[in-house]
């Protein structure tokens, strides 16, 4: 039988502000344990809250850049449930009255553009962080975390594959980065998901049973944890079996899932009113303030990328989808005359570097300005295409300038005829094997002559001046 | 609205409360006090949900949340002072979901 996946998500970011929702602690990841904290965020009795105003406004920005309806009232609840992460015994969290309701984005697949609704976004705070003693009988906790704010954005069950989950995740991510709300660093979990999954037999209307796959933090572990859970899912519907909906976790490492066992009373979380706060009320005046601190979106981006740079839809999406590459590509292409040299060099040399070297755009050691030089210094011929990967290499190292490198390291392009000409005559006559191929017809042999010449040169020599040369030199002969 | 002993039962379980027979037959009747009050006060607004929530709800305005500063925090022995510490963390019972 043919079954079809329905999925959504629900992706927890935290929010970049400086400090915490509810109190003045900073939010700055690490530190040593429990130094970020106050009798606040720690939860003492007796204290009591006060919202962090910039805490509105990010998720207000985030709902406006999802085409979200913004509340103009809205208030705070608790959800209770008791796990040392939590030392008030309570998260403060939204329940029927979120911020932010039904919004949409729009996604590409296989050129195929499909709307994903976004049902609410949130706010909340975070838990603390827990360590377990794995010999003894103890668990240590952290609550640097504990009231770091969070947006919650709980979308449809609209995606029906990996591929559309991996193209909405990757847009959210874009938007929450270009809007400035979150710095999205998943490896520091500042932005994770949780899956809902269910299958159906394709053409039916209902819906299947589906599990929630908790806490995923990498894009990769996103799109294996539905292609293995989809693929759980339709085993055990094969076999005749039962689905139960529960919570699950995903194991990376194996590729399964696995039951968390939760206990089914452990849902209800018996929200009420947070009643130390008030109800948070957005008026016109601070919406309009808000929407006007809204930047250009990826997608708008993109066109103009398109029409001001002239660069192809495809470098376009794929550089836009990072706020920091984006915004370096442009100041390197403001100050350039090649905008498309640009962006290969993005695409190719500059994304390899970041991957190797497990770097975030935003880290980037070379200047826009260098990158802009470099491709000058090739569209001018002061060297060759080959030599600037090395000028490139040393750029990424040192940080210098990258005519400085080409100067100190003697990489000029050598367009001297002269001494061309003697290298050409020196390998003509180490080579008489080659040159009476060529001189047969063999037009391959020409090639192993220039390789020659190249190598001799240190790959220095401008290759058109040593192929007119060249075959100057062997016509001669 | 009245409240079954069932849901007391209910509510003991997720506080983690273990309650006698009696204890729980008293609450019944209490909590069923305190509801019906509950009750009562909800009557006397005239309105729909909206209007009851705004009943004494100081409206608070953009201006009046907290600027996004950082403060200092406690130092780490102060938040461990009252509590069994461990390098510097709270050591808890261990609790592995």
């Amino acid at each position: 039988m043919e079954y079809e996946v329905v999925i959504g998500l629900e992706i927890h970011a935290e929010l970049a502000t400086k400090s915490k929702i509810y109190c003045g602690c900073t939010t700055e990841f690490g530190g040593e344990p429990n130094t970020h904290c106050c009798p606040i965020c720690t939860g003492m009795p007796g204290v009591l809250p006060v919202l962090n105003k910039t805490v509105v406004e990010y998720a207000v920005r985030a709902g406006l850049a999802t085409n979200c309806t913004i509340s103009s009232f809205s208030k705070q609840d608790r959800k209770n449930y008791f796990y040392p992460d939590l030392p008030k015994a309570y998260q403060t969290s939204q329940y029927d009255l979120p911020l932010c309701k039904n919004g949409y984005l729009e996604i590409e697949v296989d050129g195929e553009v499909k709307k994903i609704g976004i049902t609410r976004i949130h706010i909340e705070e975070d838990a603390g962080k827990l360590i377990h003693d794995e010999s003894g009988r103890v668990s240590y906790v952290d609550y640097n975390r504990c009231g770091v704010p969070l947006i919650e954005i709980v979308t449809e069950p609209d995606m029906r594959s990996s591929s559309e989950v991996k193209a909405f995740f990757e847009k959210l991510k874009s938007i929450l980065e270009y809007t400035s709300v979150s710095d999205c660093k998943m490896q520091e979990g500042s932005l994770r998901a949780d899956v809902n999954l269910s299958v159906r037999p394709k053409g039916q209307k209902e819906l299947g049973t589906r599990t929630e796959i908790k806490n995923l933090n990498s894009v990769r572990a996103i799109v294996r944890a539905v292609d293995g859970e989809a693929r759980r899912q339709i085993s055990v519907l094969e076999r005749n079996g039962v689905i139960v909906q529960e919570t699950r976790r995903w194991d990376d490492e194996k590729g399964e899932s696995y039951s968390m066992r939760d206990k089914e009373e452990a849902h209800d979380y018996r929200y009420f009113p947070e009643p130390d706060l008030t109800p948070i009320v957005v008026d016109e005046a601070w919406l309009d303030k808000i929407r006007s601190s809204i930047p250009e979106l990826p997608d708008d981006r993109r066109k103009r990328f398109m029409a001001e740079y002239g660069i192809p839809a495809y470098d376009a999406a794929l550089i836009t989808g990072s706020k920091p590459l984006a915004d370096f590509f442009e100041a390197a292409a403001k100050v350039s005359r090649n905008a498309k040299s640009i962006s290969n060099w993005i695409m190719g040399d500059v994304m390899k570097k970041l991957n190797d070297t497990g770097l975030e755009p935003s880290d980037m050691p070379i200047k826009p300005e260098s990158l802009s030089k470099l491709v000058s210094l090739i569209d001018e011929n002061v060297i060759s295409g080959k030599i600037a990967k090395q000028v490139f290499d040393i750029m990424w190292d040192t940080r210098k300038d990258p005519a400085d490198i080409v100067e100190k390291k003697g990489l000029k392009v050598v367009t001297d005829t002269d001494a061309i000409r003697s290298v050409i005559i020196q390998v003509i006559s180490a080579n008489p094997k080659s040159v009476e191929d060529y001189k047969s017809g063999k037009t391959k042999a020409m090639g192993f002559l220039v390789g020659q010449i190249m190598h001799e040169t240190k790959g220095k020599a401008d290759p058109q001046a040593v192929n007119r040369l060249l075959k100057e030199e062997l016509d001669k002969l | 609205m009245s409240i079954s002993k069932t849901e007391i039962e209910k509510l003991a379980k997720l506080a983690k409360l273990s309650f006698s027979d009696e204890e729980l037959e008293r609450f019944t009747a209490e909590f069923d006090e305190i509801i019906a009050f509950a009750d009562t006060i909800n009557q006397s607004i005239e309105g729909g949900t909206e209007e009851i929530r705004n009943v004494g709800a100081r409206m608070v305005s953009f201006d009046d949340l907290r600027a996004d500063e950082v403060m200092p925090s406690l130092p780490n022995e102060k938040i461990l002072s009252n509590v069994e510490g461990y390098n510097g963390f709270f050591s808890v019972e261990r609790s592995k979901k």
